[in-house]
Protein backbone atom coordinates (compact mmCIF):
# COMPACT_ATOMS: atom_id res chain seq x y z
CA UNK A 1 0.00 0.00 0.00
CA UNK A 2 1.41 3.43 -0.85
CA UNK A 3 2.34 5.47 2.40
CA UNK A 4 -0.59 7.25 3.83
CA UNK A 5 -0.27 11.12 3.51
CA UNK A 6 -0.60 13.48 5.72
CA UNK A 7 -4.23 14.29 6.66
CA UNK A 8 -3.65 18.29 7.25
CA UNK A 9 -1.45 17.99 3.64
CA UNK A 10 -4.89 15.64 2.06
CA UNK A 11 -7.40 18.06 3.47
CA UNK A 12 -5.36 21.18 2.13
CA UNK A 13 -4.70 23.02 6.10
CA UNK A 14 -2.39 24.38 7.69
CA UNK A 15 -1.64 22.61 11.33
CA UNK A 16 -3.17 25.21 13.29
CA UNK A 17 -6.84 25.25 11.00
CA UNK A 18 -9.69 25.58 13.23
CA UNK A 19 -12.36 23.26 13.36
CA UNK A 20 -14.27 25.24 11.13
CA UNK A 21 -11.56 25.38 8.60
CA UNK A 22 -11.28 21.91 8.35
CA UNK A 23 -14.98 21.26 7.90
CA UNK A 24 -15.14 23.70 5.56
CA UNK A 25 -12.17 22.09 3.34
CA UNK A 26 -13.75 18.79 4.17
CA UNK A 27 -17.23 19.83 2.52
CA UNK A 28 -15.61 21.16 -0.46
CA UNK A 29 -13.30 18.23 -0.80
CA UNK A 30 -16.55 16.01 -0.47
CA UNK A 31 -18.11 17.51 -3.03
CA UNK A 32 -16.23 17.47 -5.85
CA UNK A 33 -14.97 13.49 -5.08
CA UNK A 34 -18.22 11.74 -3.62
CA UNK A 35 -18.39 8.39 -5.49
CA UNK A 36 -22.39 9.89 -6.47
CA UNK A 37 -21.08 12.94 -7.68
CA UNK A 38 -17.96 12.55 -9.31
CA UNK A 39 -18.02 9.03 -11.11
CA UNK A 40 -14.30 8.64 -11.95
CA UNK A 41 -12.61 5.22 -10.41
CA UNK A 42 -10.11 7.94 -8.98
CA UNK A 43 -12.39 10.20 -7.35
CA UNK A 44 -13.88 7.36 -4.57
CA UNK A 45 -10.07 6.64 -3.29
CA UNK A 46 -9.77 10.33 -2.97
CA UNK A 47 -13.09 10.61 -1.23
CA UNK A 48 -11.96 7.80 1.21
CA UNK A 49 -8.52 9.36 1.84
CA UNK A 50 -10.71 12.74 2.80
CA UNK A 51 -13.25 11.39 4.88
CA UNK A 52 -10.41 9.27 6.69
CA UNK A 53 -8.42 12.68 7.21
CA UNK A 54 -11.31 14.50 8.42
CA UNK A 55 -12.75 11.38 10.92
CA UNK A 56 -9.43 12.40 12.29
CA UNK A 57 -8.43 15.88 12.70
CA UNK A 58 -12.91 16.34 13.36
CA UNK A 59 -12.62 14.79 16.47
CA UNK A 60 -10.63 16.97 19.26
CA UNK A 61 -8.86 13.78 20.99
CA UNK A 62 -7.63 12.22 18.43
CA UNK A 63 -6.68 15.08 16.63
CA UNK A 64 -4.66 15.52 19.36
CA UNK A 65 -3.61 11.80 19.42
CA UNK A 66 -2.71 12.61 15.69
CA UNK A 67 -0.65 15.82 16.38
CA UNK A 68 1.54 14.01 19.35
CA UNK A 69 1.74 10.62 17.82
CA UNK A 70 1.50 10.99 13.77
CA UNK A 71 0.00 8.76 11.62
CA UNK A 72 0.58 5.54 13.64
CA UNK A 73 -1.48 7.13 16.67
CA UNK A 74 -3.75 4.11 16.60
CA UNK A 75 -1.16 1.84 17.54
CA UNK A 76 -0.24 3.80 20.64
CA UNK A 77 -2.12 2.93 23.38
CA UNK A 78 -4.60 4.42 25.28
CA UNK A 79 -3.09 6.99 28.35
CA UNK A 80 0.28 6.94 26.77
CA UNK A 81 1.98 10.88 28.08
CA UNK A 82 3.09 12.13 24.74
CA UNK A 83 6.04 13.27 26.48
CA UNK A 84 7.27 9.92 27.21
CA UNK A 85 6.55 8.54 23.43
CA UNK A 86 8.74 11.70 22.39
CA UNK A 87 11.17 10.19 24.57
CA UNK A 88 11.06 7.60 23.30
CA UNK A 89 11.26 8.96 19.43
CA UNK A 90 14.09 11.02 20.52
CA UNK A 91 16.33 8.09 21.93
CA UNK A 92 16.17 6.21 19.13
CA UNK A 93 19.06 6.78 17.24
CA UNK A 94 18.93 8.62 13.76
CA UNK A 95 15.40 9.43 14.73
CA UNK A 96 13.27 6.59 12.98
CA UNK A 97 9.90 7.30 11.38
CA UNK A 98 7.16 7.05 14.30
CA UNK A 99 6.09 3.72 12.41
CA UNK A 100 9.51 2.14 13.36
CA UNK A 101 9.53 -1.18 15.24
CA UNK A 102 12.26 0.17 17.94
CA UNK A 103 9.35 2.32 19.24
CA UNK A 104 6.34 -0.50 18.89
CA UNK A 105 8.55 -2.73 20.89
CA UNK A 106 8.97 -0.24 23.55
CA UNK A 107 5.53 0.37 24.33
CA UNK A 108 4.94 -3.95 23.58
CA UNK A 109 2.94 -5.09 20.52
CA UNK A 110 -0.88 -4.50 21.59
CA UNK A 111 -2.20 -7.08 18.99
CA UNK A 112 -4.44 -4.22 17.73
CA UNK A 113 -6.11 -5.17 14.81
CA UNK A 114 -5.84 -2.20 12.86
CA UNK A 115 -9.10 -2.57 10.08
CA UNK A 116 -10.79 -3.44 13.07
CA UNK A 117 -10.16 -0.44 15.06
CA UNK A 118 -10.99 1.40 12.05
CA UNK A 119 -14.13 -0.59 11.72
CA UNK A 120 -15.40 0.38 15.31
CA UNK A 121 -14.31 4.08 14.67
CA UNK A 122 -16.09 4.33 11.97
CA UNK A 123 -19.15 2.61 13.20
CA UNK A 124 -19.06 4.65 16.47
CA UNK A 125 -19.09 7.68 14.17
CA UNK A 126 -22.26 7.94 12.33
CA UNK A 127 -21.72 6.19 9.45
CA UNK A 128 -22.05 2.70 10.86
CA UNK A 129 -25.80 3.61 11.29
CA UNK A 130 -26.25 2.04 8.10
CA UNK A 131 -25.48 -1.52 7.68
CA UNK A 132 -23.55 -2.64 4.32
CA UNK A 133 -23.89 -0.36 1.66
CA UNK A 134 -23.57 -1.33 -2.31
CA UNK A 135 -20.45 0.31 -3.89
CA UNK A 136 -21.26 3.25 -6.42
CA UNK A 137 -21.56 2.63 -10.08
CA UNK A 138 -18.09 4.23 -11.63
CA UNK A 139 -17.60 5.80 -15.44
CA UNK A 140 -14.59 5.57 -17.04
CA UNK A 141 -13.65 6.69 -20.77
CA UNK A 142 -12.69 4.83 -23.37
CA UNK A 143 -11.00 6.91 -26.28
CA UNK A 144 -11.15 4.38 -29.37
CA UNK A 145 -10.23 5.16 -33.12
CA UNK A 146 -12.46 4.60 -36.02
CA UNK A 147 -10.42 0.70 -36.93
CA UNK A 148 -11.21 -0.47 -33.41
CA UNK A 149 -14.60 0.52 -32.88
CA UNK A 150 -15.57 -1.04 -36.52
CA UNK A 151 -13.50 -4.11 -35.59
CA UNK A 152 -13.61 -4.63 -32.14
CA UNK A 153 -10.60 -4.74 -30.12
CA UNK A 154 -8.82 -6.32 -26.69
CA UNK A 155 -7.42 -3.29 -24.57
CA UNK A 156 -5.68 -3.63 -20.86
CA UNK A 157 -7.04 -0.39 -19.14
CA UNK A 158 -5.41 1.18 -15.80
CA UNK A 159 -8.05 1.64 -13.38
CA UNK A 160 -7.47 2.74 -10.23
CA UNK A 161 -8.63 1.14 -7.09
CA UNK A 162 -8.24 0.32 -3.41
CA UNK A 163 -4.58 -1.07 -3.42
CA UNK A 164 -3.63 1.33 -6.58
CA UNK A 165 -3.64 1.24 -10.05
CA UNK A 166 -5.21 -1.98 -11.48
CA UNK A 167 -5.59 -3.39 -14.48
CA UNK A 168 -7.97 -4.73 -16.77
CA UNK A 169 -8.77 -6.43 -19.72
CA UNK A 170 -11.56 -5.53 -21.89
CA UNK A 171 -12.88 -7.02 -25.41
CA UNK A 172 -14.82 -4.42 -27.05
CA UNK A 173 -17.35 -5.73 -29.66
CA UNK A 174 -17.43 -5.10 -33.42
CA UNK A 175 -19.61 -1.81 -33.87
CA UNK A 176 -19.00 0.11 -30.77
CA UNK A 177 -20.68 3.53 -31.21
CA UNK A 178 -19.95 6.83 -29.71
CA UNK A 179 -21.24 7.19 -25.94
CA UNK A 180 -22.20 3.48 -25.73
CA UNK A 181 -21.78 2.04 -22.36
CA UNK A 182 -19.89 -1.15 -21.96
CA UNK A 183 -20.95 -2.86 -18.28
CA UNK A 184 -18.22 -4.60 -16.44
CA UNK A 185 -20.39 -5.69 -13.13
CA UNK A 186 -18.91 -5.45 -10.03
CA UNK A 187 -15.53 -3.27 -11.01
CA UNK A 188 -17.05 -0.12 -9.58
CA UNK A 189 -16.88 1.17 -6.53
CA UNK A 190 -16.37 -0.87 -3.20
CA UNK A 191 -19.38 -1.83 -1.03
CA UNK A 192 -18.58 -1.32 2.88
CA UNK A 193 -19.39 -4.25 5.51
CA UNK A 194 -19.21 -6.58 2.92
CA UNK A 195 -21.88 -5.15 0.30
CA UNK A 196 -21.63 -5.88 -3.60
CA UNK A 197 -19.46 -3.26 -5.33
CA UNK A 198 -20.63 -1.32 -8.19
CA UNK A 199 -20.30 -1.78 -11.74
CA UNK A 200 -17.56 -0.17 -14.19
CA UNK A 201 -18.94 1.56 -17.36
CA UNK A 202 -16.97 1.98 -19.93
CA UNK A 203 -18.60 5.09 -22.03
CA UNK A 204 -17.11 4.55 -25.65
CA UNK A 205 -15.55 7.98 -26.92
CA UNK A 206 -14.78 7.77 -31.00
CA UNK A 207 -11.69 9.97 -31.54
CA UNK A 208 -11.52 12.64 -34.36
CA UNK A 209 -10.30 10.94 -37.50
CA UNK A 210 -8.47 12.49 -40.31
CA UNK A 211 -10.59 10.36 -42.99
CA UNK A 212 -13.82 8.98 -41.36
CA UNK A 213 -16.54 11.21 -39.84
CA UNK A 214 -19.02 8.90 -37.70
CA UNK A 215 -22.45 9.72 -36.99
CA UNK A 216 -24.13 7.32 -35.19
CA UNK A 217 -23.56 3.84 -37.09
CA UNK A 218 -22.87 6.04 -40.47
CA UNK A 219 -19.60 6.29 -41.52
CA UNK A 220 -18.63 9.44 -44.00
CA UNK A 221 -15.80 9.39 -45.88
CA UNK A 222 -14.56 12.00 -48.15
CA UNK A 223 -14.41 10.60 -51.96
CA UNK A 224 -11.31 12.34 -54.21
CA UNK A 225 -12.42 12.45 -57.49
CA UNK A 226 -10.59 13.61 -60.72
CA UNK A 227 -12.74 15.84 -63.08
CA UNK A 228 -12.81 13.26 -65.70
CA UNK A 229 -13.80 10.44 -63.46
CA UNK A 230 -16.79 12.95 -61.78
CA UNK A 231 -18.04 13.94 -65.73
CA UNK A 232 -17.47 10.79 -67.18
CA UNK A 233 -18.41 8.48 -64.21
CA UNK A 234 -15.49 5.71 -63.07
CA UNK A 235 -15.42 2.66 -60.52
CA UNK A 236 -13.51 4.04 -57.71
CA UNK A 237 -11.71 1.97 -54.85
CA UNK A 238 -10.58 3.30 -51.83
CA UNK A 239 -10.27 2.78 -48.45
CA UNK A 240 -12.79 2.30 -45.94
CA UNK A 241 -12.53 0.77 -42.14
CA UNK A 242 -13.51 -2.86 -43.48
CA UNK A 243 -11.36 -2.70 -45.94
CA UNK A 244 -11.13 -1.34 -49.73
CA UNK A 245 -14.78 -0.77 -50.90
CA UNK A 246 -15.54 -0.26 -54.74
CA UNK A 247 -18.19 2.16 -55.42
CA UNK A 248 -19.49 3.10 -58.83
CA UNK A 249 -19.66 7.23 -59.43
CA UNK A 250 -22.12 7.91 -61.61
CA UNK A 251 -21.34 9.96 -64.77
CA UNK A 252 -22.16 14.22 -64.09
CA UNK A 253 -21.20 13.76 -60.60
CA UNK A 254 -20.62 17.13 -58.45
CA UNK A 255 -18.64 17.82 -55.46
CA UNK A 256 -20.65 16.89 -52.26
CA UNK A 257 -22.43 14.64 -53.70
CA UNK A 258 -23.43 11.25 -51.49
CA UNK A 259 -22.50 7.83 -52.66
CA UNK A 260 -24.01 5.54 -50.27
CA UNK A 261 -22.65 2.16 -49.88
CA UNK A 262 -25.54 -0.08 -47.69
CA UNK A 263 -24.48 -2.04 -44.79
CA UNK A 264 -20.83 -1.05 -44.88
CA UNK A 265 -20.88 1.61 -42.05
CA UNK A 266 -20.49 0.36 -37.95
CA UNK A 267 -21.85 -3.14 -38.09
CA UNK A 268 -24.81 -3.99 -35.53
CA UNK A 269 -24.76 -7.26 -33.64
CA UNK A 270 -28.33 -6.72 -32.68
CA UNK A 271 -29.92 -4.84 -36.21
CA UNK A 272 -29.07 -3.24 -39.45
CA UNK A 273 -25.83 -1.84 -40.11
CA UNK A 274 -24.65 1.13 -40.61
CA UNK A 275 -24.29 2.57 -44.44
CA UNK A 276 -20.91 4.12 -45.58
CA UNK A 277 -21.48 7.34 -47.38
CA UNK A 278 -18.19 8.63 -49.84
CA UNK A 279 -18.21 12.17 -50.48
CA UNK A 280 -17.48 13.09 -53.83
CA UNK A 281 -15.00 15.78 -54.08
CA UNK A 282 -13.33 16.83 -57.26
CA UNK A 283 -9.91 17.65 -57.63
CA UNK A 284 -8.05 19.72 -59.66
CA UNK A 285 -4.70 18.75 -60.91
CA UNK A 286 -2.14 21.41 -59.40
CA UNK A 287 0.44 20.78 -62.91
CA UNK A 288 -0.68 20.21 -66.04
CA UNK A 289 1.36 18.53 -68.85
CA UNK A 290 1.52 20.08 -72.12
CA UNK A 291 -0.81 18.02 -73.19
CA UNK A 292 -3.55 17.99 -70.89
CA UNK A 293 -3.00 22.22 -70.86
CA UNK A 294 -3.99 21.70 -74.65
CA UNK A 295 -7.22 19.11 -74.32
CA UNK A 296 -8.71 21.14 -71.01
CA UNK A 297 -8.12 24.12 -73.04
CA UNK A 298 -9.94 22.69 -75.98
CA UNK A 299 -12.41 21.50 -73.43
CA UNK A 300 -13.18 25.32 -72.27
CA UNK A 301 -13.46 26.63 -75.78
CA UNK A 302 -15.92 24.17 -76.44
CA UNK A 303 -18.13 23.58 -73.73
CA UNK A 304 -21.02 25.79 -73.26
CA UNK A 305 -21.12 24.51 -69.43
CA UNK A 306 -21.44 27.23 -66.87
CA UNK A 307 -21.58 25.94 -63.37
CA UNK A 308 -22.88 29.52 -61.90
CA UNK A 309 -25.95 29.32 -64.05
CA UNK A 310 -27.05 26.12 -62.83
CA UNK A 311 -29.96 25.38 -60.37
CA UNK B 1 -37.43 -24.95 -15.72
CA UNK B 2 -39.81 -22.94 -15.66
CA UNK B 3 -38.09 -19.84 -14.28
CA UNK B 4 -39.14 -17.13 -16.10
CA UNK B 5 -42.41 -17.97 -15.23
CA UNK B 6 -41.81 -18.60 -11.43
CA UNK B 7 -40.12 -15.87 -11.20
CA UNK B 8 -41.64 -12.70 -8.72
CA UNK B 9 -42.69 -9.46 -9.92
CA UNK B 10 -40.23 -8.07 -7.79
CA UNK B 11 -38.76 -7.96 -4.10
CA UNK B 12 -40.79 -7.46 -1.53
CA UNK B 13 -40.67 -5.16 0.68
CA UNK B 14 -39.28 -7.95 3.76
CA UNK B 15 -36.75 -8.88 1.19
CA UNK B 16 -35.78 -5.67 0.05
CA UNK B 17 -35.31 -4.36 3.48
CA UNK B 18 -33.15 -7.65 3.89
CA UNK B 19 -31.12 -6.91 1.24
CA UNK B 20 -30.64 -3.47 1.81
CA UNK B 21 -29.84 -3.97 5.40
CA UNK B 22 -32.48 -1.32 6.52
CA UNK B 23 -35.31 -1.47 8.35
CA UNK B 24 -38.89 -1.96 6.31
CA UNK B 25 -40.39 1.23 8.35
CA UNK B 26 -36.85 3.57 6.80
CA UNK B 27 -37.60 1.51 3.37
CA UNK B 28 -41.46 2.65 3.87
CA UNK B 29 -40.18 5.94 4.91
CA UNK B 30 -38.12 6.71 1.38
CA UNK B 31 -41.09 5.58 -0.38
CA UNK B 32 -43.55 8.16 1.03
CA UNK B 33 -40.46 10.82 0.41
CA UNK B 34 -40.74 9.72 -3.15
CA UNK B 35 -36.95 8.65 -2.65
CA UNK B 36 -38.15 5.00 -3.93
CA UNK B 37 -40.87 4.38 -6.89
CA UNK B 38 -41.82 0.57 -6.45
CA UNK B 39 -44.79 -0.73 -8.39
CA UNK B 40 -48.33 -1.32 -6.64
CA UNK B 41 -50.19 -4.60 -7.67
CA UNK B 42 -53.83 -4.81 -7.09
CA UNK B 43 -53.64 -6.09 -3.72
CA UNK B 44 -51.78 -3.51 -2.47
CA UNK B 45 -48.59 -4.79 -2.46
CA UNK B 46 -45.25 -2.87 -3.30
CA UNK B 47 -42.36 -4.46 -5.05
CA UNK B 48 -38.82 -3.27 -5.83
CA UNK B 49 -36.27 -3.94 -8.38
CA UNK B 50 -32.55 -4.52 -7.86
CA UNK B 51 -32.34 -0.96 -9.95
CA UNK B 52 -33.35 0.39 -6.18
CA UNK B 53 -31.52 -1.65 -4.27
CA UNK B 54 -28.77 0.76 -6.15
CA UNK B 55 -30.70 3.53 -5.69
CA UNK B 56 -30.70 3.17 -1.61
CA UNK B 57 -27.04 2.62 -1.72
CA UNK B 58 -26.62 6.02 -3.13
CA UNK B 59 -29.24 7.50 -0.93
CA UNK B 60 -27.25 5.92 1.96
CA UNK B 61 -23.60 7.36 0.48
CA UNK B 62 -25.18 11.22 -0.12
CA UNK B 63 -26.92 11.49 3.34
CA UNK B 64 -23.93 9.98 5.61
CA UNK B 65 -21.13 12.38 3.69
CA UNK B 66 -23.20 15.18 3.32
CA UNK B 67 -25.42 14.92 6.67
CA UNK B 68 -28.33 16.10 4.48
CA UNK B 69 -32.15 15.59 5.14
CA UNK B 70 -34.38 13.39 3.04
CA UNK B 71 -35.94 16.56 1.63
CA UNK B 72 -33.07 17.33 0.35
CA UNK B 73 -31.65 14.45 -1.08
CA UNK B 74 -34.67 13.89 -3.00
CA UNK B 75 -33.74 17.21 -5.18
CA UNK B 76 -30.07 16.46 -4.99
CA UNK B 77 -30.57 12.91 -6.25
CA UNK B 78 -33.03 14.55 -8.79
CA UNK B 79 -30.37 17.06 -9.90
CA UNK B 80 -27.73 14.24 -10.30
CA UNK B 81 -29.75 12.71 -12.66
CA UNK B 82 -30.71 15.32 -14.81
CA UNK B 83 -26.96 16.07 -15.19
CA UNK B 84 -26.24 12.65 -15.91
CA UNK B 85 -28.77 12.97 -18.91
CA UNK B 86 -27.46 16.35 -20.14
CA UNK B 87 -23.98 15.02 -20.20
CA UNK B 88 -25.28 11.51 -22.08
CA UNK B 89 -26.75 13.98 -24.39
CA UNK B 90 -23.82 16.56 -25.06
CA UNK B 91 -21.15 13.42 -25.27
CA UNK B 92 -23.51 12.13 -27.86
CA UNK B 93 -24.59 14.88 -30.25
CA UNK B 94 -22.98 14.17 -33.55
CA UNK B 95 -19.16 16.06 -33.64
CA UNK B 96 -19.85 17.77 -36.98
CA UNK B 97 -22.53 19.59 -35.22
CA UNK B 98 -20.12 21.08 -32.79
CA UNK B 99 -17.15 21.69 -34.36
CA UNK B 100 -17.70 22.23 -37.83
CA UNK B 101 -19.44 26.20 -37.50
CA UNK B 102 -19.34 28.32 -40.54
CA UNK B 103 -19.76 31.13 -37.95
Amino acid sequence: MAPRRDFYEVLGVGRDASPEEIQRAYRKLARTYHPDVNKSPEAEEKFKEVSEAYDVLSDPDMRKRYDAFGPDFRRVPEGVDPQTWARARAGAPGQGPPGDDRVRVDFGDTGIDIDELFESMFGARGRGRWGPIAGANQEVELPLTVEDAYTGAHQRLAVSGPDGSRSIEVTIPPGVVDGQRIRLAGQGGQGTGGAAAGDLFLVVRILPHSRYRVEGRDIYVELPLAPWEAVLGASVAFDTPGGEAKVRVPAGTSSGRRLRLRGRGMPNASGRNGDLYAEARIMAPNHLTKDERRLFEELAATSAYDPRRQR
Amino acid sequence: MSTALSRPAGIDLQSFARLASLHPDMVRRFVALGLLEPTRDPSGRIWFTYGDLVAVARLQRLRSAFSLNYAALGLVVDLLDRIAVLEADLRNRPRAARGRSWI
